[in-house]
């Protein structure tokens, strides 16, 4: 009782067809265009980070990267400084909010809260930058009355850069095998105790990267900043003073003027923004793969 | 001890509050009664009292939907020659390039594209679709020798879109069982026709979920579309020409109010526009991320 | 290396595999195993777990070289043609001997499409298609239970229908030969026996290859049993006499559940 409708084929060469000819021809060729693709990512970037680099490292020099001198228009002291000043306070609130945040959604919340928190996390993360800096604006700037200030652009900043943080932080506690969690609770622990002494030292590298990737993405958005502060010539003496920040620096020569001692200084800006960023996420691979390979010793 | 297990849950509501607040604070600062649905008109002229955003919103739909095309197709490409036509050792080596895309930031984008890529559109790009294509409706003459407008800023957008579409895509190829992939190819099938048959339909979800979100990434994209759309207020009248979306428009209205007083008016429209904008991208991201089961998807930048 | 093993005889073996080796990384997975596979028969491929069979049963239609790192030795003759011969492709090898999982592994489609899947690979006209799908379903055990509705979703089956599908989806293109690897060692008892009787029923016409690392099911179903050992193919031979009266002490051990 074999199939009558399909004849049975012994011959496993090239039958000839014209069928067959095209479905292993279109594989092989598919096989072939497919990777070409990769290029699409790997020439611009190899663009970006040449040209960048190429209009950027002649003139970057000691004096550039350092001197705070409010009357040099070529150095980049002061935006390092705002930029580093920024991301300081911005990131430790960031942490603040989300660490707890996190924490707390991953232990105290039942699932179905959890779940409504998790997506408005998410939504944050997609929500577009310049309506978080509007917001800062209208809020801090306008409303607070802090006006074009440190402070502001600190607050706006570190509301964008909480969601990552508070992901991390929720996804290292949820991911807390099972059984470690259950003995902890079991033998008696309090869910303080519990959070201090067992899940943080097993969450710890993970939120390390969530922060790192949060820092990341801190110090190269642009559209918050440049609504909630104005560059200064100074560092920042209060927190109501101006503050410049790099990418800011890069928007403002870019709009103000095309001359082309502002366009070398822009681009100063952005070598030294693209190395930070390439470096902080460098740092959160090596972090991750090596805790993944712990977690893989460990548990499996 | 209940209450300070509810104190201790209060931090949880941070994302849910910063959303709720921005929510709070857009509808503060607008009122539909100033614009009306006028609002959704074509003619944008502040000096005129005319606060029509439609070129703006037409502006973003017509460089954010290509560029999701795009990087849709790219994506796809990428994610099927990662998961099945390379060997291990190369996926390790090229991967992590679409990772760095993700990381770099938008102005830094925005200034490489307007110095360095913009030229090359104008200059070489451009004339040849005019000499070439013409035909295809909105690809013919006139050009702009400077290379900004539409067809610069879907370049750009792509780029920014294709980690997304690209991490999304491969995530859904790589949840689908190496027994069904061996099925396929046990059955017969070229790996091609298991990709096409098998391996798509199956991660369908994750699929589309990298659709939405893509385009939600390129729809909100702000800085580097402003560098190098060319902030115009009319209608781009080819793919050379320039333009406007809401976000870059927000953000150029904004930054030249800011130095001033900031009037009422102003203030009105830009939490309106920013309503519209955020009402879109939350629409698409809900819809993208309900399509994804995992808690959260991969660790990468803007994801 | 003799080219042609075997010739293409109507009882000559449809399968014929020499001196095969399978290395991996200098470790012999598979070591110099020669074997025959005659026409309407089923060969239990028994023995204790990491002694290879899995592999070998993958060396029979090619699927081994989707494992990286694998080097395969030896020839092993389709109805005299060595599969692993020059101008062979493995996608034309895989049509005419197909293989079932230890899972089932319907894809996310109709029941219909499901089975319809190798042919519509290569365009066969629609009712060639819907006579092959009956047979195949039929042929399979699964026609009364499904032929009301061919359009639900695959998935909505019983593990024991689904493993049935994948069955009557490599019996549609019509396969000279079917491997199945263990494959029903993710189904209940009621689910195995119906997967059984059916493989009872196909070997009156093809060749069967079973993987199991369950002597009982090899004693119910098979006509000859290959005890495979660290790689090397112990003892051959019709199913009664390798199991009642084993040569080797290795298989005796096996059989007598010493390596459980």
């Amino acid at each position: 009782m074999e199939n009558a409708s399909v004849p049975s084929v012994d011959n496993i060469r090239f039958d000839g067809s014209a069928r067959t000819r095209w479905r292993l021809g279109f594989d092989r060729v598919i096989g072939w265009l497919l990777p070409l693709l990769f290029l699409v990512a790997i020439l611009p970037i190899l663009s970006l980070v040449y040209y960048v680099s190429a209009r950027a490292l002649p003139t970057l020099s000691w004096t550039v990267l350092t001197s705070t001198s409010p009357y040099r228009t070529d150095a980049l002291g002061v935006p390092i400084i705002g930029t580093f000043e920024v991301m300081l306070l911005a990131t430790l609130l960031a942490v603040l909010f989300g660490l707890f945040g996190g924490i707390a959604t991953a232990e105290f919340l039942s699932d179905r809260v959890a779940g409504w928190v998790r997506m408005s996390a998410n939504l944050l993360v997609g929500t577009p930058s310049i309506i978080i800096g509007y917001f800062g604006y209208f809020t801090f700037v306008l409303y607070f009355g802090w006006g074009l200030s440190y402070i502001a652009g600190v607050f706006t900043l570190s509301f964008f850069m909480t969601p990552y943080v508070f992901r991390t932080a929720d996804l290292a506690f949820t991911s807390v095998p099972r059984h470690i969690r259950e003995a902890a609770l079991g033998s008696g622990a309090k869910p303080s105790q519990y959070i201090l002494k067992v899940g943080t030292p097993i969450a710890f590298p993970q939120i390390l990267t969530g922060v790192f990737l949060a820092m990341a993405i801190g110090v190269g958005e642009t559209a918050p900043i440049v609504l909630t502060t104005q560059p200064g010539v100074l560092v920042p003496q209060t927190v109501y003073s101006p503050v410049t920040f790099l990418t800011q620096l890069i928007w403002e020569n870019f709009a103000q003027s095309q001359s082309s001692g502002l366009q070398v200084l822009a681009f100063q800006a952005a070598f030294l923004i693209m190395v930070v960023v390439i470096a902080l996420n460098i740092v959160v691979r090596l972090i991750s793969s090596r805790y993944r390979k712990r977690l893989e010793g460990l548990y499996a | 001890m209940r209450w300070l297990r509810w104190v201790a849950a209060l931090p949880a509501l941070a994302p849910a509050a910063i959303l709720i607040g921005i929510l709070v604070a857009l509808v503060g600062a607008t009122s539909f009664t100033n614009f009306g649905w006028g609002f959704f008109g074509f003619h944008w002229d502040p000096p005129t009292d005319q606060w029509g955003i439609m070129v703006f919103l037409i502006g973003s739909f017509l460089t954010a939907v290509p560029a999701l095309v795009f990087s849709m197709l790219i994506g796809i490409g990428i994610a099927v020659a990662s998961a099945t036509y390379l060997p291990g050792y190369l996926t390790r080596i090229l991967d992590p390039f679409v990772d760095l895309l993700a990381g770099i930031p938008s102005v830094v984008y925005g200034i490489w594209a307007f110095v360095i890529v913009a030229p090359v559109f104008g200059s070489v790009l451009e004339p040849w679709l005019v000499m070439h294509v013409a035909f295809i409706p909105g690809f013919g003459p006139p050009t702009r020798t400077d290379g900004l407008g539409v067809l610069i800023s879907i370049f750009i957008l792509t780029l920014m879109a294709l980690p997304i579409t690209t991490l999304l895509i491969r995530d859904a190829l790589r949840s689908v069982p190496r027994d069904l992939w061996e099925s396929g190819l046990a059955l017969g099938a070229t790996r091609w026709e298991v990709v096409r048959r098998v391996a798509i339909p199956y991660g369908r979800r994750g699929i589309f979920s990298a659709a939405f979100l893509g385009f939600g990434r390129a729809f909100g994209e702000t800085v580097a579309v402003a560098m190098v759309l060319g902030a115009a207020t009319n209608l781009p009248k080819n793919v050379y020409d320039t333009g406007n979306t809401v976000a870059a428009q927000m953000f150029e209205l904004l930054d030249s109010a800011i130095g001033g007083t900031g009037s009422p008016q102003i203030l009105a429209a830009l939490a309106e526009m920013a309503l519209v904008l955020l009402g879109i991208s939350l629409v698409v991201n809900v819809l993208g991320r309900r399509l994804i089961a995992s808690l959260y998807t991969e660790q990468v930048q803007g994801l | 290396m003799s080219g042609e093993a075997s010739s293409p005889s109507a009882n000559g073996p449809v399968l014929a595999v020499r001196g095969l080796t399978v290395t991996a990384a200098k470790r012999k997975i598979l070591d110099g195993v020669t074997l025959d596979f005659p026409p309407r028969s089923l060969t239990a491929v028994v023995g204790p777990s990491g002694c290879g069979k899995t592999t070998f049963v993958r060396t029979l239609n090619r699927m081994v070289e989707l494992t990286p790192g694998l080097r395969v030795e030896g020839h092993v003759d389709y109805v005299g043609q060595n599969i692993y011969g020059p101008g062979v492709n493995p996608v034309l090898v895989r049509r005419r001997i197909g293989m079932v999982f230890q899972r089932p592994t319907v894809f996310p489609m109709s029941i219909f499409e499901n089975a319809a899947f190798g042919l519509r690979l290569i365009h066969e006209p629609e009712e060639v298609v819907d006579r092959a799908v009956t047979e195949a379903l039929v042929r399979a055990g699964l026609w009364d239970e499904v032929k009301q509705d061919l359009d639900r979703s695959a998935l909505s089956l019983s593990g024991g229908q689904q493993q049935r599908l994948c069955i009557a989806r490599a019996l549609a293109v019509n396969p000279r030969v079917l491997l199945l690897d263990e494959p029903t060692s993710a189904l209940d008892p009621a689910a195995t026996q119906r997967v059984e009787s059916t493989m009872e029923r196909l070997k009156q016409d093809i060749v069967l290859v079973l993987v199991t690392h369950n002597v009982s099911q090899a004693a119910r179903v098979s006509d000859r049993v290959a005890f495979l050992h660290s790689g090397r193919l112990i003892e051959v031979g019709p199913t009664a006499d390798v199991l009642e009266r084993p040569k080797d002490p290795l298989t005796e051990q096996f059989i007598t559940g010493r390596f459980a």
